[in-house]
């Protein structure tokens, strides 16, 4: 019924979608599984009509289309339940679900509100969820929120002539495990009314609902397995399967590290976001967190930041325990940190070369409140020398710079201010190869210096290649931990069993 | 070119981006030049000595306030007060300087400190509404600002001060090369403001928290002592102007601040500093200050009718911003 | 004798005048020695209704007031001030409140702030039997006539007739020849017009004074000089400079200042305010013209109180009794230190019996 011909998209440095075929039947639920970066989210895009594909077509029965945004997809019955849910939580139920469509109960220029709530009961019959439409969406738990969306989607019935496609995006994400079931009952329910495409990181819940699964890995479509035929251990080989350059990665620069502890979480406990880790980050280590998105790492790192301020358990920070939990603490506590946004968290987009990494060590470059220019472009010209910052001048706008070398600026700004602690955050994402490589140099050189690194991959292979040691989290939990340079690195199937 | 990044690299080749970066520093400047020369033309004598003094004369206490609101908006905030302040930094000077003998030849020129004083402490009182109780720097400033124009009636009840010492008006009356004393003293605190954002962690820090705050923040900078230095810099600036203002027209009144904000949030912009904060500077500023004066200035000299004025310069601003800032850079306009 | 001594004399009497102008004018009620007793509350309660003390002009109005209730022998304190800031409701509001406070036994004189609101205040005040004067704003259709004695009067200013005797001073200090710029005030506003208008007139007699232009410089101080300093660009010498108001004519003034011009081009302005008059002491300024808010103040309560007591029927007195032009005073050169020492220095007394010897008919 609806199907992909061959569908390539690319991105400067990325070919994000290699020649994708991909189809999906009247009421079929198609799973779609893949790493983080496999493809899948540029692939729903697609879909959903926010891409357009640079080759290869898109069908539906046989006729070909082509839509310029998602408006004109959901003309055509293809609808989106976002995982980062699209209602507008201070509007009703029933003007969420007619957003944009209110037209349908305008009468000589005014809403007829009964009129309206009365369609968004019907639509809410649909998904068997029994609210006043003239609720406000805030008031609403979670999950039923997600149906609220779905209903939304399912206006699209009415809308539309022909057959709907409705893309889940990580529906499970927020719900709880009863929650899970009705939620997958329904869908089984609704296969009369839609076709859907379901996308999660749990294989489990994946196999569960899907008829067909299709396994995404770079870009392209690895395996297509059919419920009955599926195997979580095969499906999990094709995700990840590939054979780690350890080249690529620098491992034979990998050496071990001291005895000195630099971080260390004892027990350490923050609300719902984790419980009881304890890690020792020892000098030249590279930690790295693995799990996937919301599984805690990103809370485990703005703990160690000084961020957030756990309810139980000791952070030390070289032997002395941290007690104040506040914007500045980390700079305070000798701690580095690369965020993921580095446009808008890692350099100040305007301020030049110098300015930026001068800019945690202020009071190292001026006297009285007055700078020492000349000192700041020193060290600038020092550091663009010693990374290979590829600048004109130290007088360049940082926000000029490619992404590699603006990571180089913000990793030489910690470095130079003497932070013998860097927290890493996803520092190669957007990189193209190349830049990559050069980020894998630096944690290297920064390890051999003595600098403690915890890290948050981007990649799996990223994370095996790079740690001394990994730590799994999953809900919060540290699932298990990996002396990779001591007891050998661990396969990717190691961590993904792990993880999900 | 080792671009990965998606913006960046559908930004444009790097060639055509440094000649766009060119036209965005330069922008202003030739909005400038192009205005003069138009005016020039239309009427030979706008390009005469004296009425560049002229011209002078009108953007020196302007160009005082905008400076000083211009280091706001760099962090990304925005001050509403300054009518306000220099209303009773007028004032006040006015009372202080008659009360102490009237001649800055006596104890009165500690008049002059005094003001600056009461700039920077409204300002300081700014910050600190915004800071400790969280209100947005417009809401706050804008609401300090009423309460300024509020104390000056309350200070004059409505009176003008005169203040007609000869040394003070000398700042209007004597000229050095063809121009009054206040021009000089307006380029020297254009000279200290310059410096203040350029060489000291201050102006650093100003744009550090315009240009990203969380980024600031995690950079060790104290983002909240960085705000109120810059509304107490600005306060004292807007005292500068208000001392500007009383010595071009000799009175000390309620009605001093008024206009003001409108003309330097304008020349703030039309100089090509960004509203979103991180971008421009004092010179940009300068030449700001210098095109809506020299509007005003060349629409009287050409004999634009009064009745299209306000209408012909509300058009050339907005023509002034479309060619000087960078709007490609930002996603949105608020 | 200048005309501005002459006009002071018909207004600051002597004491001996206003006691036989009160015999003869108001017969049994105004006996030597008689002192109204306020405080034993028979007679009406004085109120006086405008924006806020705080503005030089309203603040003269007040003291007007003060000083009327003053001559009366009574506590100046009594008399009320209804504060509107500017808005009508509060306006009527505070009348009305008064008005039930006292039970209508109400003297009262108000700026009803706009025109619509004064047709309700007069109303209100008409109903409870009160009396009322308004100044200013009022709609041109509502009348003191056609509402018996409650609406005793309403008084207002022409510009017109001061703009061209004061525009006819500068010319004058000119040599009658030269060339002349005008500094306007916001262009819509009524007085605006009106003083534009009174400076044509008078330009009509000077064919040797040239009009170079006339630009609004919107009653401000700043934006005036600003303009000025363009004008001298454009035209070089100019001889004189014809301001819509006192403000801007301090503009003009530190323009010229700056150009060393000062006493050269003669500066003419209006609504004679104190640093004017003293400018034009100072042979800085060539004239300005007052509206005596001080005499307003208290002539408008005055007639309200004698109306309220009995003392005139007021639908007995013409028409141009009821509604009025206020006098506006002419101030040069040569009669400015008289005016300084009887308005400014000191405050005239006045005959606040001789309601209307100041004033004009209005059209």
């Amino acid at each position: 019924m609806y199907k992909l011909n061959a569908v390539d998209k690319h991105f400067p440095g990325v070919h994000a979608l290699k020649s994708v075929d991909f189809e999906i039947g009247r009421g079929e639920i198609v799973g779609l599984v893949g790493e983080n970066g496999a493809g899948k989210s540029t692939l729903m895009k697609v879909i959903y009509g926010a891409y357009q594909p640079d080759d290869g077509s898109i069908t539906i029965d046989g006729t070909t289309v082509r839509f310029q945004n998602p408006r004109q997809a959901m003309n055509h019955g293809i609808g989106m339940v976002f995982q980062e849910q699209s209602l507008i939580t201070n509007l009703t139920v029933m003007e969420n679900i007619f957003l944009g469509f209110e037209h349908q109960f305008v009468s000589m220029g005014v809403i007829n509100w009964s009129k309206m709530a009365e369609a968004a009961r019907q639509q809410l019959g649909k998904v068997k969820l029994d609210i006043d439409p003239a609720t406000v969406t805030a008031k609403l738990s979670f999950a039923q929120r997600q149906l609220v969306e779905l209903a939304k989607v399912l206006t699209l019935e009415e809308r539309v002539d022909g057959d709907l496609v409705i893309l889940l995006d990580e529906p499970t994400s927020v719900l709880a495990e009863d929650e899970v079931k009705l939620l997958f009952k329904l869908v089984r329910d609704l296969t009369k009314r839609a076709s859907f495409i379901f996308v999660s990181h749990r294989m489990d819940e994946v196999l569960e609902l899907s008829d067909r699964v299709y396994v995404m890995k770079d870009g392209a479509i690895v395996d297509v397995v059919t419920k009955a035929t599926a195997d979580i251990d095969a499906i999990q080989h094709k995700m990840v399967g590939r054979d780690v350059d350890k080249e690529y990665y620098r491992e034979q620069k990998q050496k071990d590290y001291s005895d000195e502890v630099l971080v260390s979480f004892d027990n350490v406990s923050l609300g719902t976001r984790y419980k009881d880790i304890s890690f020792d980050l020892h000098r030249g280590e590279v930690l790295c967190l693995v799990g996937v998105e919301g599984s805690g790492r990103e809370a485990i790192l703005r703990t160690i930041y000084g961020l957030d301020k756990p309810d139980a358990g000791t952070v030390s920070i070289k032997g002395q325990p941290v007690t104040k939990f506040h914007a500045r603490a980390g700079v305070e506590n000798g701690i580095g940190y690369v965020p993921r946004e580095r446009k808008i968290e890692g350099i100040v987009a305007g301020m030049n070369v110098y300015e930026n990494m001068t800019l945690s060590q202020m009071q190292n470059y001026s006297k009285n409140g007055v700078l020492r220019i000349s000192d700041e472009k020193l060290l600038a010209q020092k550091w663009i020398d010693r990374l290979g910052i590829k600048t004109p001048n130290v007088y360049k706008d940082c926000g000029g710079l490619s992404g590699g070398n603006q990571q180089k600026v913000v990793l030489a700004k910690w470095r130079s201010a003497g932070s013998d602690i860097i927290l890493l955050d996803h520092p190669t994402r957007g990189l193209d190869i190349g830049a990559k490589e050069d980020v894998y140099d630096m944690v290297r050189e920064m390890s051999d210096d003595g600098v403690g690194i915890v890290l948050v991959a981007d990649t799996l292979e990223e994370a095996i290649g790079l740690a001394h040691t990994i730590i799994v989290v999953k809900d919060g939990v540290a699932q298990r931990a990996f002396d990779g340079f001591r007891d050998g690195k661990p396969s990717l199937f190691d961590l993904v069993h792990q993880m999900i | 070119m080792a671009l990965s990044d998606t913006t960046s690299s559908l930004a444009g080749a790097p060639g055509s981006g440094i000649y766009r970066e060119a036209i965005v520093k330069w922008a202003p400047l030739l909005v400038l030049l192009v205005l003069i020369a138009f005016f020039a033309i239309m009427e030979p004598r706008f390009l005469s000595v004296r009425n560049f003094a002229r011209i002078g004369i009108s953007s020196a206490p302007a160009l005082m306030v905008a400076i000083g609101v211009t280091f706001i908006i760099i962090m990304g905030s925005i001050d509403l007060s300054m009518e306000g302040t220099v209303s009773v930094s007028a004032i006040l000077f006015a009372f202080a300087f008659l009360a102490l003998g009237g001649t800055l030849a006596s104890w009165a020129w500690l008049a002059v400190p005094m003001a600056l004083i009461a700039g920077g402490f409204i300002g300081f009182l700014n910050g600190l509404i915004h800071i400790k109780l969280k209100i947005p720097s417009f809401m706050a400033s804008l609401a300090m600002g009423f309460v300024g124009t509020g104390f000056a009636l309350l200070l004059t009840g409505g009176d003008r001060i005169r203040i007609e010492d000869e040394l003070f008006r000398s700042l209007l009356t004597v000229r050095w090369l063809n121009f009054p004393i206040m021009c000089y003293v307006a380029l020297l605190f254009v000279l200290i403001a310059w410096f203040i954002q350029s060489r000291t962690t201050l102006g650093r820090n100003f744009y550090a928290v315009g240009g990203g705050e969380e980024l600031a923040h995690a950079s060790g900078l104290n983002v909240n002592r960085v705000r109120l230095m810059g509304f107490m810099l600005a306060g004292i600036f807007y005292a500068v102007g208000a001392l500007l203002a009383v010595g071009r027209i000799g009175i000390a009144e309620t009605a001093t601040g008024n206009n003001f904000m409108f003309v330097s949030i304008t020349s703030v912009v039309v100089g090509g500093t960004a509203l979103w904060g991180g971008i421009g500077g004092v010179w940009n500023t300068v030449v700001g200050v210098l095109i809506v004066n020299v509007i005003n200035n060349g629409m009287v000299v050409i004999g634009l009718p009064g009745w299209l004025q306000d209408g012909v310069l509300g058009l050339l601003v907005i023509a002034a911003v479309v060619l000087s800032t960078d709007r490609k850079s930002v996603s949105f306009v608020k | 004798m200048s005309f501005i001594k002459a006009h002071i004399e018909t207004l600051a009497t002597s004491r001996r005048n206003f006691l036989l102008g009160s015999a003869a004018g108001l017969g049994a009620t105004a006996l030597p020695g008689f002192r109204p007793a306020l405080a034993d509350a028979h007679g009406p309660t004085m109120a006086w209704s405008y924006r806020n003390r705080s503005n030089p002009y309203w603040n003269a109005i007040a003291s007007g007031g003060e000083a009327f209730v003053k001559s009366l022998g009574a506590d100046p304190e009594e008399l009320v001030h209804l504060i509107n800031e500017g808005s009508s409701e509060k306006s009527l509001a505070d009348v009305v409140a008064l008005l039930a406070k006292t039970n209508g036994n109400l003297a009262l004189a108000i700026d009803a702030n706009d025109g619509p609101n004064g047709r309700p205040v007069v109303e209100a005040v008409a109903e409870a039997g009160g009396y009322v004067c308004t100044i200013w704003n009022k709609t041109a259709d509502l009348h003191p006539w056609d509402f018996g004695d409650n609406y005793v009067a309403h008084a207002s200013w022409s510009s017109v007739d001061p703009a061209d005797k004061s525009a006819r001073i500068v010319f004058d200090a000119m040599g009658g020849k030269g060339r002349v710029v005008g500094l306007g005030g916001i262009a819509s506003n009524p007085p605006a017009i009106e003083r534009q208008q009174g400076m044509m007139n008078a330009l009509k007699d000077y064919p040797d004074i040239e009009l170079l232009d006339y630009q609004p410089a919107n009653w401000d101080t700043q934006k005036a000089a600003e303009v000025m300093g363009s004008f001298l660009t454009r035209f070089g010498d100019i001889d004189g400079v014809i301001c819509a108001s006192d403000t801007m004519a301090f503009g003009a003034l530190e323009a010229l200042r700056g150009e060393g011009l000062v006493g050269q081009t003669k500066v003419g302005g209006y609504d004679g305010t104190k640093q004017a008059v003293e400018l034009i002491l100072k042979g800085e300024m060539s004239t300005t013209v007052d509206t005596n808010p001080f005499w307003a103040g208290g002539a408008l309560l005055s007639l309200a109180w004698h109306a309220a007591i009995g003392a005139f029927k007021p639908s007995e007195e013409p028409q141009e009794h009821r509604e009025f032009f206020g006098p506006s005073i002419i101030i040069s050169e040569a009669d400015a230190a008289d005016f300084k020492a009887n308005y400014i220095d000191s405050t005239p007394e006045y005959d606040w019996t001789d309601f209307w010897g100041p004033t004009t008919p209005a059209l």
